[in-house]
């Protein structure tokens, strides 16, 4: 893999997703489609920033989000009027480059801290297990007392959550609660 | 599930996978294959490899913790981490476990042992100003910004090539500025007065928003927003003890200086009381004298555009412009001509991008870049 686009793609897009996607909770009416519209956005600027890298990251991610949801509203024939008026003001807001999200040390700790503490107490366990104490999958199941496909469950979805809450807005939007749900069932059953 | 969600989930079972002990060179192909696959499983793969990175900073947090056990959460807010005002450490870089830190259990008790320690420690600063605590620093390189909020809830904003150290204390927020300019939006707390020393000078305010640029001897203040007092750092090194002692004992006095003391200790124009500035001030400080220029607000918020990576310039010699861009630039634009130097420029421009900066004069004037080394200079066509 190309190592240095991805660090820029993390660096420049990924600061941006929760502006990103609190736009697209704003714009889109269905907030289902939030985390596949996020996907298909980033594919795409992805995909350009392989071939050049945009100058204004920010803007470009917004001007790539801007033309998805125009297109997909021929389709869908349905978007709300809000985000048409919506889409003027963001032309002008987003050229302005803020070090808002370039984190020192300490503030990117803060924050992990902050999406560790967000996680459900059983997968914060296992998260920590893992990551912190470095104990293998299978020493993490052996102490907890659960088969080791459920400390794998536990760790996709911490690693999900974790991704979430680091990179997208700060409160409880759209696509963190909508994995939070879907993950709370599921889980014990495959103990 | 919707189609993210399900190459989310893939993504994050390939990187399972990946930390696992026994993975293989034909695991890795195969991780390969399905990352080229689709640009949607490299998107996915990334955003997480790059969170699920993070994740082993929370070591941070391990010490004292015995092996497997997992220590509650809450035991963290009273982490050294997380309120400079506690401690002397740097800011954390890397996810190395904090130096001495103790149990879990422990840690309330050694919040306040670290509380009742900066009290002192306050104090001693109160009375001997140059024993600077050693807060937090934070510092940029040429070109760069970055925002630092702090415990008390300002947030500080340096500029390129700046340097600044971080005291917050019982009885004041301390903040010494090494070098470069910084903008400070003040938490209100009128028990703690943020004071901004910048050499030979120092800006008092409570709550407000003002920053502070530092230039060899020179050092101006643009104030945005509130009032703040810009006086020198001598006389008011009396003037700061008195303050501390001010709150609690009462043979402090008044918490100002008297005319005459203030005389005493060489200032003029800057003595005793130094010169308060509103919003909409621009001061230049430098020596005894202090030059203050009133601009209307948004003009005020052009000369902070830095903030947002752009300089803004309204009808100013070029030689002005030129220096501007010089601090945001390891290669420095130099002028050969002093025709050149006074040719009046306006513009917004990003800070970094010079040379887009000088193409424009290029096009736009009569004039000439050429490049050696690490110089540009412009000269009459």
């Amino acid at each position: 893999m190309d190592e240095p686009l991805n660090a820029w793609f993390v660096r420049e897009v990924l600061a941006h997703e929760g502006a990103l996607v609190r736009y697209l909770a704003r714009t889109w009416p269905n907030r289902d489609e939030v985390p596949d519209l996020r996907q298909e956005i980033y594919v795409r600027v992805y995909e350009a920033a392989r071939k050049v890298r945009p100058t204004y990251p920010k803007s470009f991610l917004f001007t790539t989000a801007r033309h998805l949801i125009s297109d997909r509203a021929r389709h869908a024939r349905v978007v709300s009027i809000e985000a048409a008026g919506d889409l003027d003001v963001l032309n002008v807001l987003v050229d302005e480059v803020s070090p808002e999200r370039r984190l020192d040390g300490r503030q990117e700790l803060k924050r992990v801290a902050h999406a560790f503490r967000l996680l459900p107490p059983r997968c914060r366990e296992v998260v920590w297990l893992r990551r912190v104490d470095e104990m293998s999958q299978k020493e993490v199941a052996k102490r907890l007392g659960i088969s080791v496909k459920t400390v794998e469950c536990h760790l996709v979805k911490g690693m999900r959550l974790v991704a979430d809450a680091l990179f997208g807005p700060d409160e409880q939007a759209g696509p963190r609660s909508v994995i939070a749900n879907e993950s709370e069932h599921g889980q014990e059953q495959s103990d | 599930m919707d189609k993210s969600s399900q190459t989310e989930e893939q993504a994050a079972r390939w990187l399972l996978k990946k930390d696992a002990p026994n993975w293989s060179e034909s695991d890795q192909q195969a991780l390969n294959e399905w990352l080229e696959s689709s640009t949607a499983n490299t998107v996915a793969f990334v955003r997480l490899e790059a969170a699920w990175q993070q994740t082993r900073r929370l070591k941070a947090f391990r010490a004292g913790t015995a092996k497997g056990s997992v220590p509650s959460p809450d035991d963290w807010q009273f982490s050294p981490f997380f309120d400079e005002r506690q401690t002397g450490m740097e800011p954390v870089t890397d996810g190395a476990p904090a130096p001495g830190a103790t149990p879990a259990r422990q840690r309330v008790g050694l919040y306040r042992t670290l509380a009742a320690a900066t009290l002192v420690l306050g104090l001693i600063v109160g009375t001997t100003w140059y024993f600077w605590p050693a807060g937090p620093t934070y510092q940029t390189p040429v070109g760069g910004t970055e925002s630092v909020p702090m415990s008390d809830g300002s947030n500080v904003t340096l500029n390129t090539n700046t340097k600044i150290q971080v005291a917050l204390t019982e009885t004041e927020r301390a903040i010494q500025l090494d070098r470069g300019e910084a903008f400070f939006e003040v938490a209100k707390d009128p028990h703690r007065p943020f004071i901004v020393s910048a050499g030979r000078k120092r800006v008092v305010a409570v709550g407000t928003k003002f920053s502070v640029e530092r230039e060899g001897d020179e050092v101006r203040v643009v104030v945005s927003e509130g009032t703040v007092r810009i006086e020198d750092a001598t006389a008011s090194r009396a003037a700061h003890s008195v303050h501390l002692f001010g709150a609690g004992a009462s043979k402090a006095g008044t918490p100002r200086l008297p005319e005459g003391e203030s005389q005493a200790t060489g200032g003029e124009s800057l003595a005793g009381e130094g010169v308060v500035l509103s919003a909409g001030s621009v001061a230049r400080a430098q020596g005894d004298s202090v030059l203050v220029q009133e601009k209307p607000l948004p003009e005020v918020e052009e000369d902070l555009s830095w903030r947002n990576g752009y300089l803004i310039f309204h009808d100013v010699p070029l030689a002005e412009a030129v220096a501007e861009f010089n601090r945001y630039n390891v290669r420095k634009i130099k002028i050969d001509d002093s025709a050149v130097a006074s040719i009046k420029v306006s513009g917004r421009f990003r800070s970094t991008n010079f040379e887009a900066f000088v193409r424009l004069l290029e096009d736009g004037f009569a004039i000439r870049a050429q490049t050696t080394g690490d110089q540009i200079v412009l000269s009459r066509r």
